[in-house]
């Protein structure tokens, strides 16, 4: 009898439940725009911020003293204009006036060279420190202008102040930055829960009138693929970030949805180690190319969304060389210069490949794949990409990476390439008199029509000696739900969200 | 009754204490440095050496230790190396979450498991039972994010009838929507550990019936209601509090792949993340919390075994 009873209350227990679960509506009255990314943002200081989910909140909570545009050319943020002087080695910002910071404060001059010497202090372990070791002295010429004198003359100044982690913090709340970061941007921080959701409300008292039209935003945290796909597909998110492409042709065909591929100079790569045997010997490095095909690469790992390219330098940028043909695979030339280099029955290598990037691994085994009957085996390790740094960058022979976009041409190759560049002993300690040359000098020269000619010879040397096998280009792919407007897929892969709307 | 009781108490109490004591030492074991962690890949061997310095990482192991070890008696859990913040707050949020998901499938794997089991048992060979003899071996069989995906796809897609994510928080979207959020994941849950319970609720119950003593029972004229409740079940549910308890410290810390297609956050995607990241402070802590847990319901299991059981609250054996 009373288990009946107990029978009876359960019943009408999960009634009420459920009639609680099926009335509660929780459709709310303000325009939030939900994004889904796949995993936990680490940091909220922006010096420290290393990776795209991150970069994207970077976007929406500050501002830095120029903004790059989807087509990659820079206009004034905080700064309202500047003027540098001929040798391009003094750089005067005028700063705008009136930008409150979300707490209240206006932002002045003090703000932004105590942001630029936090970033130049290794104590902040801020990544992009090195791009910015060019700056000597950091002056208030007013609370509204802000001199730079540099060690060196460097024509894309402006450009590189368009970075994600260079972002004008407030200087009196840098300790809180990790719990509560404050920021210029049109969106401010609401609350953050590792592994669920990062929540930004609007910015009232933005400095663009009429801007921000969103109520808020949210970064979603989904680490499942297909819950990402289906969170989309039911309308409980309104985006999905970095789509990949083996996504594109299936949600294409959802009525619901719009999904944009854009090409960006983000770029992957199969790189080796140029001071260690077997890629030391330059005629190994140019079998491998004989061997490979570029465009088949492009084709199995990206399924069409990217672009073969020679360098960092994309398919889509004027200063790309189109005299330079990416060749058909040649297995038996490639096996002939194995022999020559002292190979006779081809190579045995270990490839390192990163777990936990899947377009990567793909890379990794279709090079393995292709490169087969080139005369390489190659064998497929997987360490998981939070060890790179620690035992793979710039250690081991034969490993895949690859880099995000980079705001100019001369910062996506002068770190690389230069014999003295910060991230050459990190990758593939590659050293080419010629190309150190040529790099100096393309960035001395202030007006495009000078660095094209150099950027083209720079092509042409790397195609004779490559430092590595640069695979593609990578498109960058979002989804979105046909209700949001206003949002232009960007290649710097973060979100401009300014003029965005979910249309009822 | 006390005195088999105190003595379970300090069994946890030693077990929590050797367990701390290797939890230390195997992230002390791990490959890669705190301090090179906190740092980033950007730093140089100089700024390495000092920061080891600073943080003691070069004093004796046994120093190191006690420090932690004092540190988390007075609830100082140490700073996240990767997110900069205090480890106790995120440990605990992350538990409260897991908590929640873990009380409401072991309630309900409790009830309707061992009453699944008894219905086998009772109706053994009959079409109930070879259904939900079926559906037990599927649910083992099959794994959990394979299935999960699939009800997904189904309610919330096709169906729209569930949300899509296992979690938003309550002060956000309300209670009702806090529930309907719940569902899949905790239905996902139930699903796979139904199975065990009841299967092993059903064989224990059969064996049980089997004895002598309900033989007696039977004999003795006593209606079978009265015989199952009274007589049978207290002693075939003994291996089903064992697997209960074990299930608490699974649903704690474990049940990361669920967790991961929900997009739940729990604490076993909070340890994953610690263990890529080698963030030890949050490892060393989550890792303690989950222990102490499963040491605890396994005390509860212990102190329900004599519940049940007379025989072991006298300290006999159980058989």
């Amino acid at each position: 009898m009373l288990v009946a009873q107990l029978q009876r209350s359960l019943w009408i227990t999960l009634l009420a439940a459920s009639a609680a679960i099926f009335l509660a509506n929780g459709a709310a009255a303000e325009s939030v725009m939900r994004i889904a990314v796949g995993t936990s943002l680490s940091t909220l200081d922006p010096a420290r911020t290393s990776t795209g989910e991150e970069y994207i909140y970077d976007n929406l909570l500050f501002n830095g003293l120029t903004r790059m545009r989807a087509d990659l050319s820079i206009e004034p943020e905080l700064a309202e204009k500047w003027e540098y002087t001929e040798d391009l080695k003094s750089w005067t910002f005028h700063l705008r006036h009136g930008v409150k910071f979300h707490s209240g404060r206006e932002m002045t001059a003090d703000d932004v060279i105590a942001t630029f010497q936090r970033i130049l202090d290794p104590a902040t372990a801020s990544p992009p420190r090195s791009n910015y070791d060019m700056i000597d002295k950091m002056t208030a010429v007013d609370p509204y202008t802000v001199r730079f004198d540099l060690k060196y003359s460097y024509g894309g100044f402006a450009d590189i102040l368009s970075d994600r982690q260079v972002k004008i913090v407030p200087r009196d709340q840098v300790g809180e930055l990790p719990t509560h970061p404050v920021g210029t941007g049109p969106f401010m921080f609401k609350s953050y829960t590792p592994g669920d959701r990062l929540v930004l409300v609007r910015n009232p008292n933005y400095w663009e009138k009429g801007q921000p039209k969103l109520d808020g935003v949210e970064e979603r945290i989904i680490p499942e693929m297909s819950a990402r796909i289906a969170a989309l597909q039911a309308g409980d998110i309104d985006v999905i970030w970095d789509l990949p492409p083996e996504q594109v042709k299936t949600l294409s065909q959802n009525a619901a949805l719009r999904v944009e591929s854009v090409p960006t100079p983000s770029w992957d790569a199969a790189i080796m180690n140029n001071a260690i045997p077997p890629f030391n010997d330059v005629r190994v490095r140019r079998a491998f190319h004989m061997a490979v095909d570029k465009r088949d690469v492009v084709e199995s790992v990206l399924f069409g969304q990217g672009a073969p390219t020679l360098s960092p330098i994309p398919p889509t940028h004027p200063f790309f060389s189109k005299d330079i043909p990416f060749g058909k695979a040649d297995p038996a030339a490639a096996r002939k210069l194995l022999a020559e280099a002292g190979h006779p029955n081809g190579i045995k290598v270990a490839l390192v490949v990163p777990g936990g990037r899947p377009v990567r691994e793909r890379l990794g085994v279709a090079l393995q794949q292709l490169a087969r009957p080139g005369g390489f085996d190659i064998e497929i390790k997987t360490v998981p990409f939070s060890q790179y740094s620690a035992e793979v960058s710039g250690k081991v022979p034969f490993y895949i990476d690859g880099y995000f976009a980079r705001p100019t041409i001369d910062t996506a190759l002068y770190a690389f390439y230069h014999s003295d560049g910060s991230w050459n002993v990190r990758l593939w300690h590659f050293s080419d008199k010629r190309v150190d040359e040529v790099l100096d000098k393309a960035r001395l020269a202030g007006d495009p029509a000078a660095q094209k000619p150099l950027y083209l010879a720079f092509q042409k040397y790397i195609a004779e000696d490559d430092p590595s096998f640069i695979a593609y280009a990578v498109n960058f792919i979002c989804a979105y739900r046909k209700s949001v407007r206003g949002v232009e897929t960007h290649p710097m892969r973060w979100f401009d969200l300014r003029m965005a709307e979910i249309a009822p | 009754m006390i005195a088999y009781t105190l003595q379970r108490c300090l069994y946890v109490v030693v077990v929590v204490w050797i367990m701390s004591a290797l939890i230390f030492g195997i992230t002390q074991l791990l490959p890669g440095n705190v301090a090179y962690a906190i740092l980033g890949q950007y730093a140089t061997n100089q700024q390495i050496a000092e920061l080891e310095q600073l943080l003691g990482l070069n004093d004796p192991w046994y120093i190191q230790y006690w420090r932690w070890f004092s540190g988390m008696l007075h609830g100082d859990f140490g700073r996240s190396v990767v997110m900069q913040r205090p480890v106790g707050p995120l440990i605990f949020e992350a538990f409260g979450r897991s908590a929640i998901l873990a009380g409401i499938t072991i309630t309900l794997v409790a009830v309707i498991g061992t009453w699944l089991g008894v219905h086998s048992a009772t109706h053994r060979g009959k079409l109930s039972d070879r259904v939900l003899t079926l559906a037990q071996y599927f649910f083992i069989a099959v794994p959990e994010f394979f299935w999960a995906i699939l009800a997904i796809i189904l309610f919330a897609v096709w169906l729209g009838w569930l949300p899509a994510t296992g979690y938003t928080p309550i002060g956000q979207s309300g209670v009702g929507r806090w529930l309907a959020h719940l569902i899949l994941p905790v239905t996902t849950l139930v699903c796979g550990l139904i199975a065990h319970v009841s299967r092993l609720t059903r064989s224990s119950m059969l064996e049980t019936l089997r004895s002598a003593y309900i033989l007696t029972a039977r004999a003795k004229g006593l209606p079978r209601r009265l015989i199952l409740r009274r007589h049978a079940l207290p002693n075939a549910l003994l291996p089903t509090i064992t697997v209960l308890a074990v299930d608490v410290g699974i649903l704690i810390g474990g049940v990361v792949v669920v967790e991961t297609v929900f997009a739940y956050p729990g604490l076993g995607r909070l340890l994953i993340y610690a263990i890529e990241h080698r963030d030890i402070p949050l490892l060393q802590a989550g890792m303690m919390l989950v222990t102490t847990v499963y040491a605890i319901a396994n005390l509860g299991a212990d102190l329900l075994y004599a519940v049940v059981n007379p025989r072991i609250r006298y300290g006999r054996s159980a058989g």
